[in-house]
């Protein structure tokens, strides 16, 4: 026995003062009211006599003064917070993992798998023995501990209020890790998952091995109906950025056939619907090629009919296309159909023309095209594209003429030859190129250079050393793909965007500019603020919607961007009633009977509270006094 | 009022109060909550309130009370055991009062990882005991160690530190199997380390957590754990260790360029990081051997990145490994870094499939190119490839002197998509049934070819005499002999008016129905071959011999002998004849009519006599076989002449090779060059082509117009260059790609691979519904391999995303699959990629990363490299906390308790009859 609130000194100290105002007021003895009734003296003598010489008198004044001590007594230790001494053999230290993951949120059960989750964590709190410690633990994407280790129940009641789901899957790595580490050192120590069990089967069979751990589970949930959007990407096409193509893959997760309308939004207007027919567990992706319209967002839904669907969450998906800007492209030819053919493949470029010798049109632009022709580099020409470098004027050497030659290497992994075939192409003439230092020679043949990216006093320019015309280059897709590609490298539009990212990755966010921090927006509205590492942000995504990222001293307008669930596995919300771990079997739980708790300055308030009844009953029927 | 009537309404009140706590308190599980001036509130357990119904059974008492005490004190006792029990019920409920402090908890995470040196623990230990003497009274101070995993370490009962690092410790639980005690202190998680402080904060202190660490993270994020950090109201303080970097070697990558093939030398690079001046010796192995052209190095090393190159070569194909190691490092201190270890897969040897319409001479260029590190797979025409599954499996194909007729025009298509879809190379090689010759005008293969076969040469076509031989035996009655005169009228139709036939029909005997005379009586000829009538046995020697007999007088440019039979016969002799025949360039063609004919003969006969075998089952086939046989002899457009060969335009492959001082071709077939892109690189002295090329879609097509054996190439083939002449060429357009190549980019964050692939159809749109399968095999050596899916993620993405299992290198290879219309699998195309991660990352980074431990404190609000008093300095900052009020309530309650036991021993009210007592008593 220890005492967890007022020292012992306290306790005594506040006894004894309690005890000493009782007992003086014991020695006091009140005085009744008197009474004239007729030979009063006599009696009063006899009486006096008889009452004086009856023991019990004293000994009812005693028991009375005894039971109010014995009431001050209860009180006081009350106040020092008694509590049994945990035997450290007898000690368990438990952590609670309740699951948070999406699949929680389904509602198969009254008020959902969190609420009954919760419920069966609160029954295994009330019934922790008077020796145990507990740590509660939210498990989603990540593992976050609610309480310390304690035996406080109220402590681990406020934690479990704490508990929110998120619309991720459940590390469920991270999280024995972590318990195993809050567990280490520790007597008895054992895990208790409290989940519906919707785990991957990569995730249970790469689950850390458990050594002395016991690990309990505590199944929740009772069905698995469920029809789910499982995937939701848009992609501008490369040839034509104006259109777009999405992928919307839905799964039906249930053991019958299933009816959904699948709908499709643009900037918030409606532009597909679909009605589709899903067998048993059928997985299905649609796409939806050549669409135009919208600018911005893309959302899509899931419509079914009651009882196929528990979990609301993987019903609506969300997705950003990549924004377009309008290119100014300047082009200066003396007249090239090939190259203004595939300018117009681009409806986001705004191209202005201008025959060599001409003045220039007014403004800046972003892309400048030389076509066989130099001007002296000006600012306001943003980067140069030559074709055909004239031997004077360009930014590097000609070298030799060289005949019949196409690419014999070339830089695979540059963006400007993405999805290229540059080996298909046959040259008749041409020259090779002198790079400079610090130039990029992106192809080759074996008589030299023939394309050549580089940088001079910050001006970006490619450079190509032989006329189209004098190709087949011109006739092949490689052409317009060549043209865009480096209009694209040239403003940096980068056509490896990703429209949504997955909640429950660490999300690598492309932020603009060089500054070290961020604010980030939720779909919830919460702002946050985010680090900023090699012009990214860093954030671990729990909820799917749309965000935005704004940088702390930039003017720009906010990055917006999406998220999804995108997890087929979470979407199977089946709960299985055993949950194996690799080798591991969880077993159920056991030792959570409801029984007195180890603090007992309640009950011995409680005990104070009936004993007073009675003594309040005896003293005004005058058994006490 | 009665006092009947007030007990009621007492009672009524009781069971009104207890209605109403059965109402709404009872069924209350969770806490009760309100804000009263501003200070807020919560009642854990409102259900504890029912002990307030107590209160009128205490008033019910009173009505029946003995007690001798004045109605004040009554009611005054009544009220203080009311509120005695009111304030018992409220500590039972747990009242507790939502409050400001100022407390701070701070726990120290001190990084433990072997990247961090002994001195600088040290450091960290003394700086955690000058952090104790700052604690408040009220403040906590708690230590968490980590490496791999963190662990929560006791002080001592004043406080003592433990050892920060002690390798003698038992590896806790749920450490990485096997090698868990080794790589212990091999890996940093500072994001494991900041989850397990959350639950080591107690409830109502300031969250503060000080980071001691170099920052190298191996595991985790720590970033993005900043921001969780930030939101549970926890602020990090980053005091990084002011350590000097240790003397250090490390390999930090060894790379090999892409495209590596079997046979071309290639270096392999390293580099290798140095702290400070050193010398090594490096050793580069291949597989488990010393690398063959250059393994062993002296080095001397320079501070920062040094760059060291190797000569090597790959002799077989598949996965390679490469592991540099170095030894005799000056100075070090991780072993672990000194070796690294990359693999590559290298394509097999190269493999061409050889069609050779005459086989048994193929064995001079299949010779060649497999001296050239090709496989070569020589084939009959009968066994061409039937689809393209089975062409696939080829990088270049050869077809040589291979007649139009025995390449069905489907496998011609075939053999168009293997070019020009799936990148294949291709060389149409002449001879006797190549080109014009072989009847391959206006056929796929001469669209797919960078030459015609429409030929200057046509002015100077030779005279053709043909002698038709057919079989008249009783077997023949009926459709065959009928289709047999037809297809003679037919061949007869086909000749010019000054070409020479003969029609001799056999049984036991010879008969010439058709002398030999110019084509030009036509209608005399159709009239003697009507004449023609079945019965009898079968003699071919006779036949043939009298056909040789007549065709050998007479003059012609071409002689040629078509021999139909639907029997067996003696063979005795023929091959006799025939091989005199051919002395004396007369050509032989033999058709076999149903299956009674003897096939082996037949063909025996056509091989010895430099013609055909043609199978006809079905005696309707046989006017277009003897219309064929004669346009292909008709349209001769062979050169027959030695002459030189001229370079006319450059090619790589012909680089270190001297044409000029290449021997004389015997013959070609003249064709014409098409026009460009066809580009044509040989030429004859005549300057038709020799050698040509074009692209077609993804693949090359290649002419040769002369042959590739002892006929026209003859001389060629005592070139000392021979064989490296037909190797470069093949090399240079076999496909470079086994198939359809897509991109892979595989990314190593942490120990997890994200692997991802873009699939664009040829006409930019994106290549969807792909079935991918990623393979993943390692860690080398070893060659432990898992598949992993390879899912869709969007339009033309297909991604990966895994964990590895140990330290290596890892080549991954995607297979994508299309489902055909029977929903088999079909290969699209394949991806391929590596990822190295030879030891741990904290033996990879030397320098600490201070800017990650920067952007964390202040993704927090905290600080980086904070003064140590800052961290117990609330800062006015507050936390809130729930401050449990039931012990105050407990000493009211006492406090009540005790006035009741006043106000029922002491008489304070009534006490009048104590002063008539006093003056009464004298008398008593």
């Amino acid at each position: 026995m220890h005492l967890a609130g007022y020292p012992l000194s306290a306790v005594l100290g506040a006894f004894g003062a309690a005890a000493a105002c009782a007992v003086v007021l014991y020695i006091l003895r009140l005085r009744r009211r008197p009474v004239a009734v007729v030979f009063s003296p006599i009696w009063r003598s006899v009486l006096g006599e008889r009452e004086s010489s009856r023991l019990f008198s004293q000994l009812k004044r005693w028991l009375s003064l005894l039971l109010q001590l014995a009431l001050i007594a209860l009180l006081a230790l009350a106040l020092g917070d008694p509590r049994l001494a945990a035997r450290s053999a007898e000690a368990r230290h438990l952590v609670v993992l309740l699951d948070t993951s999406a699949s929680m949120q389904a509602t198969d059960v009254p008020k959902g798998r969190i609420a009954a989750a919760r419920d069966k964590v609160a029954q295994l709190v009330a019934g922790l023995g008077p020796s145990d410690r507990m740590l509660l633990a939210q498990m989603d994407a990540s593992v976050t501990p609610l309480s310390t280790m304690t035996d406080d129940v109220a402590e681990l009641g406020l934690a479990l209020e704490r508990v929110r789901p998120s619309d991720t899957r459940a590390d469920l790595g991270r999280a024995l890790s972590f318990a195993l580490d809050s567990l280490n050192g520790r007597t008895r120590p054992e895990i208790i998952l409290v989940s519906d069990g919707a785990f991957a089967e990569e995730t249970r069979r790469h689950a850390p091995a458990l050594g002395n751990v016991a690990l309990s589970f505590v199944p929740v949930g009772s069905s698995g109906h469920n029809v789910a959007i499982s995937e939701f990407s848009v992609r501008r096409y490369p040839l034509d950025r104006s259109r777009y193509e999405v992928m919307l893959e839905v799964v039906n997760g249930n053991d019958t056939p299933a009816e959904l309308e699948l709908s499709l939004f643009g900037d918030g207007q409606i532009t597909e619907t679909t009605r589709l027919s899903l067998a048993a567990g059928e997985r299905r992706a649609q796409f939806y090629a050549n669409l135009a319209g919208a600018d911005r967002t893309l959302e899509a839904s899931i419509t079914t009919a009651p009882g196929l669907n528990d979990l609301g969450r993987d019903d609506r998906a969300y997705a950003l296309m990549p924004e377009r800007r309008r290119s100014r492209i300047l082009v200066v030819t003396a007249g090239n159909t090939y190259l203004e053919a595939a300018l117009l493949l681009d409806e986001y470029l705004e191209v202005s023309r201008a025959a060599p010798g001409e003045a220039l049109p007014p403004g800046r632009f972003d892309v400048t095209i030389l076509d066989g022709v130099t001007l002296p580099p000006e600012p306001r020409l943003g980067s140069l594209l030559y074709l055909d470098l004239p031997a004077q004027g360009g930014p590097l050497a000609l070298g030799k003429a060289i005949n019949d030659f196409g690419f014999d290497r070339w830089d695979e992994k540059s963006p400007i030859l993405r999805w290229t075939a540059p080996e298909n192409v046959q040259v008749e003439s041409g020259h090779a190129l002198v790079p400079g230092r610090g130039d990029r020679v992106l192809g080759a043949s074996e008589l030299g250079p023939i394309l050549v990216s580089g940088r001079r006093e910050g001006q970006a320019f490619v450079a190509l050393g032989f006329d189209p015309r004098k190709s087949d280059l011109v006739l092949r897709v490689t052409w317009p793909l060549f043209l865009l590609n480096t209009i694209n490298y040239f403003v940096e539009e980068d056509t490896t965007y990703v429209s949504s990212f997955r909640t429950g990755d660490v999300w690598q966010i492309p932020a603009p500019g060089n500054a070290e921090m961020a604010w980030l927006t939720s779909p919830d509205g919460s702002r946050s603020r985010v680090a900023l590492e090699n012009g990214k942000a860093r954030h671990l995504g729990l909820y799917a919607g749309f965000y935005e990222l704004a940088v702390e001293n930039d003017s720009r307008p906010p990055l917006r961007f999406a998220a999804n669930l995108s997890d087929l596995d979470e979407s199977r919300i089946a709960p299985v009633g055993k949950l194996e771990l690799g080798r591991e079997v969880a077993g159920e739980v056991h030792g959570f009977e409801v029984r007195a708790r180890h603090q007992l300055w309640g009950y011995l308030l409680i005990a104070v509270l009936i004993a007073s009844a009675f003594e309040w009953v005896s003293y005004h029927r005058r058994v006490t006094v | 009022m009665p006092r009947w009537l007030r007990i009621a309404l007492l009672v009524l009140g009781w069971l009104a109060l207890g209605g109403a706590y059965l109402r709404w308190l009872a069924p209350l599980s969770t806490p009760l909550v309100w804000d009263l001036e501003g200070v807020h509130y919560q009642l854990l357990e409102p259900r504890a309130l029912g002990f307030a119904l107590l209160v009128p059974f205490f008033i019910l008492v009173l009505y029946k009370s003995l007690a001798d005490l004045p109605w004040q004190q009554r009611l005054l006792s009544t009220l203080f055991r009311s509120a005695f029990v009111g304030l018992l019920a409220l500590s039972v409920a747990r009242l507790v009062q939502s409050v400001e402090t100022s407390r701070i908890c701070t726990i120290f995470l001190v990084d433990v990882s072997d990247s961090v040196s002994d001195v600088a623990l040290a450091d960290a230990s003394q700086t955690i005991a000058r952090a104790r003497g700052l604690l408040r009274s009220e403040d906590e101070l708690r230590l968490i160690t980590f490496a791999r995993r963190p662990e929560l370490r006791e002080l001592g009962a004043q406080g003592e530190l433990p050892p920060l690092r002690d390798r003698s410790r038992p590896v806790p639980a749920g450490a990485a199997p096997g090698a868990a005690e080794a790589n212990r202190y091999s890996e940093t998680d500072l994001q494991a380390a900041l989850q397990l402080a959350y639950g080591v904060f107690p409830e109502g202190y300031l969250r503060r957590v000080a980071l001691l660490s170099d920052g190298i993270e191996t595991r985790g994020d720590l970033l993005a754990e900043a921001q969780r950090a930030a939101q549970f109201g926890v602020q990090l303080y980053s005091l990084p260790f002011e350590q000097a970097l240790p003397a250090e070697v490390a390999v930090q990558n060894l790379s090999v360029p892409s495209g590596v093939k079997v046979g071309e030398p290639f270096f392999v690079t390293a580099e290798i990081y140095a702290t400070e001046p050193s010398s090594a010796r490096a050793r580069l192995f291949q597989g488990d051997v010393l690398n063959g052209l250059d393994s062993v190095r002296p080095l001397t090393l320079v501070p920062g990145r040094n760059e060291v190159k190797f000569r090597s070569v790959v002799r077989t194909g598949g996965p390679v490994s490469y592991r540099l190691e170095l030894d005799g490092v000056e100075h070090d201190q991780f072993a672990e870094n000194n070796r690294f270890l990359t693999s590559l897969d290298v394509p097999g040897r190269p493999t061409v499939l050889y069609v050779e319409g005459q086989p048994a001479r193929a064995t001079y260029l299949a010779s060649a190119l497999g001296a050239q590190q090709f496989d070569v797979d020589v084939r009959s025409p009968t066994a061409l490839p039937r689809s393209l599954g089975e062409l696939e499996r080829f990088d270049f194909f050869v077809l040589s002197d291979v007649p139009a007729e025995q390449v069905d025009p489907s496998i011609q298509d075939l053999t168009e998509r293997y070019v020009r879809d799936l990148g294949g190379g291709f060389l149409f090689a002449g001879g006797d049934a190549g080109y014009g010759l072989g009847g391959w005008s206006h056929t796929t293969i001469e669209r797919l070819l960078p030459v015609s076969m429409d030929s200057e040469q046509q002015k100077d076509m030779p005279g053709v005499a043909m002698a038709l031989v057919i079989d008249r035996s009783g077997s023949m009655t009926g459709l065959p002999i009928e289709m047999a005169k037809a297809a003679c009228r037919a061949t007869v139709e086909t000749l010019r008016g000054d070409d020479l036939v003969e029609v001799i029909a056999f049984d036991s005997q010879p008969k010439r129905f058709v002398k030999m005379q110019p084509a030009r009586y036509l209608n005399r000829i159709k009239g003697e071959v009507a004449t023609i009538q079945p019965g009898g046995g079968t003699a071919i020697f006779p036949a043939l011999d009298a056909a040789y007999q007549d065709i050998s007088v007479v003059q012609a440019r071409k002689k040629h002998v078509i021999l139909l039979t639907d029997g067996r016969a003696d063979s005795d002799g023929i091959r006799d004849l025939v091989g005199a025949m051919i002395a004396e360039g007369i050509t032989v063609t033999t058709v076999g009519l149903g299956d009674g004919s003897d096939a082996d003969f037949l063909r025996m006969i056509a091989d010895a006599g430099g013609g055909r075998y043609h199978h006809v089952p079905d005696p309707n086939s046989l006017p277009r076989i003897f219309t064929r046989e004669t346009e292909m002899l008709t349209r001769q457009s062979a050169v027959q002449e030695w002459f030189p060969v001229r370079q006319t335009s450059s090619a790589d492959f012909l680089r270190g090779l001297s044409v000029a001082g290449a021997p004389l071709l015997h013959g070609y077939v003249a064709t014409q060059l098409k026009p460009a892109p066809a580009q044509q690189i040989l030429a004859s002295d005549q300057g038709e082509p020799i050698l040509a090329r074009w692209r077609v879609g993804l693949g090359w097509a290649v002419a040769w117009t002369s042959d590739l054996k002892n006929n026209w190439a003859v001389d060629w083939l005592r070139w000392p260059e021979f064989g490296r002449f037909w190797g470069q060429l093949v090399r240079e357009h076999m496909r470079t790609k086994h198939r359809r190549e897509l991109d892979m980019t595989a990314e190593l964050v942490g120990q997890r691979v994200h692997a991802s692939v873009d699939a664009f159809a040829a006409d930019g749109v994106f290549d969807n519904d792909m079935q991918s399968v990623l393979v993943v095999t390692g860690p080398l050596p070893g060659n432990e391999r898992r598949e992993v899916p390879m899912p869709q993620t969007a339009p033309g993405r297909y991604q990966a995303d895994f964990e590895l299992d140990g330290y290596g290198s890892f080549l991954l290879r995607a297979d994508h699959y299309h489902l055909d219309g029977e929903g088999r699998r079909v290969l699209a195309g394949v991806s391929f990629g590596q990822v190295s991660q030879p030891y741990p990352g904290e033996y990879a980074r030397l320098e600490p990363d201070r800017a990650l431990l920067r952007r964390a404190a202040l993704a927090t609000g905290g600080s980086f490299e904070p003064e140590l008093p800052a961290l117990f300095e609330p800062a006015g900052q507050v936390v809130r906390y729930q401050k449990p009020l039931w012990q105050r309530f407990i000493l009211l309650a006492l406090g009540c308790f005790l006035l009741d036991l006043l106000m029922r021993r002491v008489r304070l009210f009534d006490r009048s009859f104590q002063r008539r007592g006093r003056r009464a008593s004298p008398g008593v």
